[in-house]
């Protein structure tokens, strides 16, 4: 998987940028506010067509244009493409690969992958819950695009059920019965497929964080992910048993989207009995580990994408991640300087006027 | 018209707003509401339509008028019909028997392509969407079950679209429909998952209709 070259029109802060994009790692440097992650949000966003930074699409386009352009040639499947996303402020987004129209963006996942390292990864470890659901879901559609359809459709069932629990407004008669029993059926089936790909994914993912700690920490300590479910193994015989709380709270109280992925360190409870740096470096290996089992099913290493990951860690660290990067094209953010143990094969300045290639990096 | 060349010109990096007079830039939102139609194809059309003569826009305004005064629903299967009774209510050649329960009335058309159905239809109007305010009440399922009582149908095939909204109808269906001696069945998959009946080609949905099954019914919450 590689990216060729990559072309943007008001994105962002960006009114107009054609970069060729040899592979290896590629670093962006210079000061805040210049857009350095807005060129990497840009690759990210031709990968899942949303943003990393979890902004909605208006955001992305430039203040004073209507559109933005992001278009790339990249290599996947040993094959070129060209995927152009149009970003139309009020409006669904355009994906075109080839030239050719897509009908459902769904079909876009897999042309260009990515794994995603930022500093706001720490809150995987630290935040609520939805995060780590997000990363488990976001990961198993990496792993095999067709999860995706899952994971809508559960989404889509929820909240159709949701938006029944409230018209019915308390009060259930024997037609919105007969409506419920069709969702809880409908949210049952995506639901109880959702859950089971989220317990194979983290069986999966297990033993490659544990790796990815170890290596990153220079630790021995024990890391375990565990799947916390709501509810009891029967998602379908939850949401029946629920039907009188849920009517009267007017929404779903148990299934999927309150699960949790709990991740112990020798034992502990990472979110809440864990230092700073034992999270960051936690989260870390939670990205890394995905990175590597993607590149290991799909035979290639996605584009990584390091959003300003260094400023964050002490030097041993540094070097640790450095070293554990698998092969593969890489582009990296650095406001305050790149540390030592970083050796990029280009590096970009990027500035008001635009960007730069600066000399000598090697 | 010695304005268009005026207007037909500017291109980016001039102040649209301005540069476009106003009507053209009603006539461009008129088609940019429309269906499947981007704002560039709403100015391609809007620009095609001021440079024709004006007997083409004059033609297709009238077109637009007398299908939506003529064209109205068919009182019986809700397609749309210039007459009471659509023709294919009426075409004694069809099976009376059977009915093939669909969301809107393009996907009759998209039915009858397959050249594999020679029953009856019901257009619903759509499918169930709360989050569109669309229950069962809003779709013509009441009168589904009228139809089925009064015309003596033993098989109703349900031909909702393959997505996650119209397998729940199809769900619905099948729980209301259970009687005895009907028949209900779904069209088989090998639709495209999460598509629309509308963009199936004529042969996967014609297999489609040769391998329906029965439906299942969800069992009732205790
Ligand atoms: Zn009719």
């Amino acid at each position: 998987m590689q990216l060729l070259e990559l072309w943007l029109t008001d994105f962002r802060s960006h009114e107009s940028v054609h970069l060729e994009c040899p592979s290896g790692l590629s670093a962006f440097v210079g000061a805040n506010g210049m857009g350095k992650s807005n060129l990497l949000e840009a690759i990210g966003y031709l990968a899942t067509l949303s943003s990393f930074r979890g902004v909605p699409g208006d955001a992305l386009i430039r203040s004073g244009a209507d559109t933005a352009v992001v278009r790339a040639r990249v290599i996947s499947d040993d094959r070129e493409h060209l995927v152009e996303a149009e970003i139309v402020r009020g409006r669904p987004n355009r994906v075109l690969v080839d030239r050719q129209r897509l009908r459902r963006t769904r079909d876009l996942l897999g042309t260009l992958r990515v794994s995603v390292f930022s500093p706001d990864d720490l809150s995987l470890v630290k935040g609520s819950p939805g995060l780590r659901r997000d990363y488990l879901d976001d990961l198993a559609v990496s792993l095999h695009p067709r999860n995706d359809a899952v994971r809508s459709d559960w989404e889509k069932a929820l909240r159709q059920r949701n938006a029944l629990l409230k018209q019915v407004a308390g009060r259930l008669d024997d037609s919105a019965g007969l409506t419920l029993d069709v969702w809880d059926s409908k949210a049952a089936q995506a639901g109880t497929r959702l859950m089971e790909i989220r317990r194979t994914l983290i069986e999966r993912l297990a033993t490659s964080v544990e790796t990815a700690y170890q290596q990153l920490s220079g630790s021995q300590q024990r890391v375990d992910l565990v799947y916390e479910p709501s509810c009891a193994d029967d998602l379908l015989e939850t949401l029946r048993s629920e039907r009188e709380v849920d009517i009267r709270r007017r929404l779903t109280t148990l299934g999927p989207h309150r699960d949790e992925l709990r991740i112990t360190l020798d034992g502990m409870p990472s979110r809440t009995h864990c230092s700073q740096g034992e999270q960051r470096c936690l989260a870390l290996s939670l990205r890394l580990a995905g990175h590597r089992e993607v590149a290991r099913e799909v035979g290639t290493a996605p584009v990584l994408l390091l959003d300003d990951v260094f400023s964050e860690l002490d030097p041993s660290r540094c070097e640790a991640l450095v070293r554990a990067l698998p092969e593969g094209q890489s582009f990296l953010t650095a406001a305050s300087g790149l540390p030592e143990s970083v050796h990029p094969d280009r590096v970009i300045q990027v500035t008001r006027e635009g960007l730069v290639e600066r000399a000598g990096a090697n | 018209m010695p304005w268009v060349a005026g207007w037909a010109t500017c291109s980016a990096g001039v102040d649209v707003a301005t540069a476009q007079a106003s009507a053209v830039q009603d006539l461009i939102d008129v088609f940019g509401r429309l269906p499947g139609i981007g704002p560039k194809s709403a100015q391609r059309i809007a620009y095609h339509l001021l440079k024709a003569d004006a007997e083409e826009s004059r033609r297709l305004a009238a077109a637009v008028v007398a299908a939506k005064e003529r064209v109205g629903f068919c009182s019986r299967c809700f397609n749309l019909s210039e007459t009471e009774i659509c023709a294919l209510c009426t075409d004694e050649r069809r099976d009376t028997h059977v009915l093939c329960v669909v969301e809107e009335p393009r996907d009759v058309i998209a039915v009858e392509r397959t050249r594999e159905y020679k029953g009856r239809y019901h257009v619903l109007g759509g499918a169930i969407d709360h989050l569109q305010g669309v229950g069962p009440e809003q779709l013509k399922i009441r009168e589904l079950l009228a139809r089925v009582d009064a015309e003596n149908i033993t098989e109703v095939i349900i031909c909702t679209n393959p997505n996650l909204e119209g397998e729940a109808t199809a769900l619905y269906l099948g729980r209301v429909l259970s009687v005895p001696g009907l028949t209900v069945s779904r069209i088989a998959s090998g639709l495209p998952v999460g598509g629309d009946l509308e963009y199936a080609d004529e042969l996967t949905l014609g297999r489609a209709l040769e391998g329906r099954r029965t439906v299942d019914h969800p069992a009732p919450a205790d």
